[in-house]
């Protein structure tokens, strides 16, 4: 299978001089095209600024990235384009429009026609649990706007999905109909990547990448990873790695 | 264009939204220039001043005349010490001998210059009617003037350039927070997400607000103009698309702001110092011929400095576009909107 994503010695920072924060050091990291990848890791460990610099939202400072064939950001890239589903860690939705207004903004930006958009968004609302569309943004529930925020990732149905803790907050029945549809558009060609730090629901993805001290500790299919040590959760695995690598986090 | 359309639609819609700024951004600029017409530029009126008259009613029509106008309270005195003692506890604003030779000596508080100006008007009109009266004249006379009134008013001169400044102020505000707010929650990056190109968000932006200024600008001048009667002796239309050229160069600068600054506060401090340049340098409420040479540059660099002078040629010498000034300013505020646009564009990046 071809590979969606290849990142190779990537280092990516903010700030200079002494207010210089260095994120990622030498990561390397690899998807392939129709799985789900999980990147577990606790919140700072720098899973939202690999995910931007997938996007081609941030520059790398060192180091290589692929993202469906060619580099984020250069001329005839599909990255960023309508390739791409992107659902940022913060809800990143205009609290004073409604629903529909939010489906009908950004499929307009992806070029959809207002036929596509209104079917998309009666099978989002419902796949979702949504409520009415012409409610605004800004009065839904936190859980609510997360699930509208997904629903803008999903609703151009591209190649490649990006998705930054899409099921902080959901219900566990919503959460495993989010997964299983999200493993039907996988075995469709779909690529996700998804950050998470419920650890054990990564289990379901094809691969985990467990991100620590800005780089992976380990990447490799859960079963592999759990397997060999007797492990019966993903949990106790990145834990005994942890110790391994060092004890505290720096 | 579809995006462009899809963004300046969605701002558009937010900015209908927030009742708050909508009535702020309508409602400032209209109140600003109705103060201005009420507040500034009038006469000064029922100022106290003194009469000693030792010319045993040879300048009698002088007094008469003075007495007459609307600007002075008249109060009579014996001797100039008297008066001038008065003066100097404030009582009085100046005082006028009348001597026995037939000659006038003026004694003034000139600590307020518009005051002192008022003064020097009245008492000059009220002697040219005493010797009018006489069959006499001064050895001087003021033709008919060529443009403007016979005795220019300080708001005809200020007018033009208030609505200069009134326009391009509140275009900049307006725009400085178009999307300070967008760049750190998160909406901005879904907007790069999908391949949107940093020029099309400013387009899209720039399309929702030019439909709030155009609003702004014919509130603005309509005010001006029937409200206060602001003589407008050229083409009302050129003066119009005037202050749209001006406004949309403003909204650009509020757009290269807005790519700038790290906060919704910073962006709106960093309308202080435009302001205050604006407002000193343009030759809005001093002559552009008074500045020294070395500050000269800068206020030839503002786009106000250029829009106010073809105001004031619009409105008070009737010009058009055939005239050297009118044109240079439509070209000038084009040219700074580009520019300004251009380094916006610039300075938001798809990738940082």
């Amino acid at each position: 299978m071809a590979a969606a994503i290849v990142v190779d010695g990537l280092y990516r920072g903010y700030g200079s001089g002494r207010s210089r924060v260095d994120v990622l050091q030498s990561l390397g990291m690899s998807v392939e095209e129709g799985t789900i990848y999980g990147l577990l890791g606790p919140s700072g460990c720098g899973k939202t600024t690999l995910l931007k610099v997938v996007l081609g939202r941030l520059v790398p400072e060192a180091g290589d990235v692929d993202v469906l064939g060619s580099r984020p950001g250069e001329t005839g890239s599909a990255v960023p384009g309508s390739a791409v589903g992107y659902s940022p860690q913060e809800i990143a939705l205009y609290e004073d429009l409604s629903i529909a207004e939010t489906f009908l903004f950004h499929g307009r930006l992806h070029g959809m026609s207002r036929d596509r958009i209104s079917a998309r968004q009666d099978w989002l609302i419902g796949f979702l649990d949504l409520p009415d569309p012409g409610w605004q943004v800004g009065k839904l529930s936190g859980g609510q706007k997360r699930r509208v925020s997904l629903a803008v990732a999903l609703l151009h149905e591209p190649q490649l999905l990006l998705l930054d803790e899409p099921t902080v907050g959901v219900d566990p029945e919503l959460r495993a109909r989010i997964w299983d549809h999200l493993r039907e558009i996988a075995d469709g060609g779909t690529t996700v990547v998804l950050t998470t730090h419920y650890i054990d629901e990564a289990g379901q993805a094809d691969r985990v990448g467990l991100m620590r001290n800005g780089g992976l500790l380990a990447e490799d299919a859960p079963g592999s990873l759990m397997e060999p040590h007797g492990h019966s959760s993903l949990e106790q695995t990145f834990l005994m790695l942890c110790r391994r690598d060092g004890g505290a986090a720096a | 264009m579809e995006r462009v359309h899809a963004i300046g639609a969605r701002k558009f819609a937010s900015l209908r939204r927030d009742k708050q700024m909508f009535g702020f951004i309508v409602l400032m600029p209209a109140i600003q220039i109705i103060l201005f017409g009420i507040a500034i530029g009038q006469t000064p009126y029922d100022l106290d001043f003194g009469v000693i008259d030792e010319s045993d009613g040879a300048l009698q029509g002088v007094e008469t005349g003075l007495a007459a106008s609307h600007a002075l309270i008249i109060h009579e005195y014996d001797t100039v010490a008297d008066a001038r003692a008065d003066i100097e506890e404030g009582a009085l604003w100046g005082a006028l001998l009348l001597t026995e030779e037939g000659q006038l000596e003026l004694h003034l508080d000139n600590s307020n210059q518009q005051v002192s100006n008022t003064i020097l008007i009245e008492v000059r009109n009220a002697m040219e009617a005493a010797l009018a009266e006489q069959g006499a004249s001064l050895p001087m006379e003021i033709a008919d003037p060529v443009f403007g009134e016979r005795d220019p008013s300080f708001i005809d001169f200020l007018a033009p350039g208030i609505i200069t400044l009134v326009c391009f102020m509140f275009s900049t505000i307006l725009t400085t927070i178009a999307f300070v707010g967008e760049r750190y929650d998160g909406t901005l990056d879904r907007v790069f997400a999908a391949g949107t190109k940093p020029s099309e968000v400013l387009l899209g932006h720039m399309g929702a607000f030019s439909t709030i200024l155009v609003g702004q600008v014919l509130v603005v001048i309509g005010i001006a103009v029937f409200a206060f009667d602001t003589p407008v002796n050229g083409n009302p239309i050129l003066l119009f698309l005037l202050a749209l050229m001006l406004g949309w160069a403003a909204m650009c600068l509020g757009l290269l702001i807005s790519s700038k600054a790290k906060s919704e506060f910073q962006g709106v401090q960093l309308n202080m110092p435009i302001l205050f340049t604006v407002l000193l340098l343009s030759g809005i409420l001093w002559p552009v011929e008074a500045l020294p040479e070395w500050i000269q540059p800068v206020s030839y660099a503002l786009p106000t400095t250029w829009t106010a002078e073809a105001f004031r040629s619009i409105m008070i010498r009737g010009w058009g576009l055939e005239s050297t000034v009118v044109l240079t300013a439509f070209v000038f505020d084009a040219v700074f909107a580009v520019v300004m646009l251009g380094i916006a564009s610039r300075t938001l990046r798809v990738q940082e």
